[in-house]
């Protein structure tokens, strides 16, 4: 009896609506993988002090696609017994607690999967046109990663 | 009279774009603006009529240009043209009409 053999692939999403974790992890599940391993970033309350409202993102969609797809392939040659990888990540409001980005990854053993999660995340934050906007009580703030590889880290 | 060694000659006026006038040849581009530089202008994108050939600094001075607020922003952009990361400075570019150009503020993703 043949057996598909479960072709590895990318799963990558930009939406607005909000994400789901078992969305996410269904779509990395393998019959041949012991390991799910997940990242999920969600909002916080607060920041220097200040009181968080909410989040807001916006993203030069096509190029941030391309720039996930690189970050899977990067991933994949790493770690190459990978199975699945997905990516999710929401725009426009993100109310606070509710996840923004979600990365799933699955592989045969737990060591690959937990290492390819934190380099993605990672990656993502140094290299994906994404860009997020805190909203204060009376005023508003344009984040910059550390990771940006172009942004001044002093100011 | 005309005289027989005597030939009247005019160059071409050339609009097609001769291979070798690239430089002085301009072409439309789609420029696209996000985060801080899409406040800073009011707009999220347009065309614009650049040089063909021109350095990316170049190109960032070009938009400054029809967008003089955009200069607060300078030390922290990058271009991102026909989707791949530029940074601003000597690279040249060799531009086709309807590339986009975009405009890159530190980014804040995940």
């Amino acid at each position: 009896m043949e057996e598909n053999e479960d072709v590895p692939k990318d799963f990558i999403k930009l939406k607005s609506e909000k994400l789901s974790v078992d969305e996410v992890s269904e779509l990395v599940v393998s019959p041949y993988c012991g390991a799910v391993s997940l990242f999920i970033g969600t909002t916080r309350n607060n920041f220097e002090g200040k009181k968080v409202i909410h989040l807001e993102y916006e993203a030069y969609t096509s190029m941030a696609e391309i720039e996930i797809k690189k970050i899977c392939r990067d991933v994949r040659q790493k770690w190459p017994s990978l199975k699945h990888i997905a990516v999710h990540h929401r725009l426009g409001v993100v109310p606070i607690t509710e996840a923004s980005v979600i990365i799933a990854v699955s592989s045969p053993h737990r060591a690959e999967s937990l290492e390819a999660v934190m380099y993605c995340i990672n990656t993502l934050k140094a290299s994906v046109p994404i860009w997020k906007k805190e909203i204060y009580e009376d005023e508003y703030s344009w984040k910059e990663n550390k990771e940006c590889f172009w942004a001044n880290s002093e100011k | 009279r005309r005289s027989p060694g005597r030939r009247r000659r005019r160059g071409p006026v050339s609009k097609g774009g001769s291979p070798r006038d690239g430089g002085s040849m301009s072409c439309q581009v789609s420029v696209l603006y996000f985060a801080r530089s899409a406040e800073l202008t009011g707009l999220r994108c347009e065309t614009l009529s650049v040089p063909r050939q021109i350095t990316s600094l170049q190109l960032w001075e070009e938009i400054v240009k029809v967008h003089p607020r955009l200069a607060v922003i300078r030390d922290q952009v990058v271009f991102a043209v026909r989707q791949e990361y530029v940074l601003l400075g000597d690279q040249l570019l060799v531009l086709q009409p309807g590339d986009e150009v975009a405009i890159i503020p530190p980014i804040s993703g995940g």
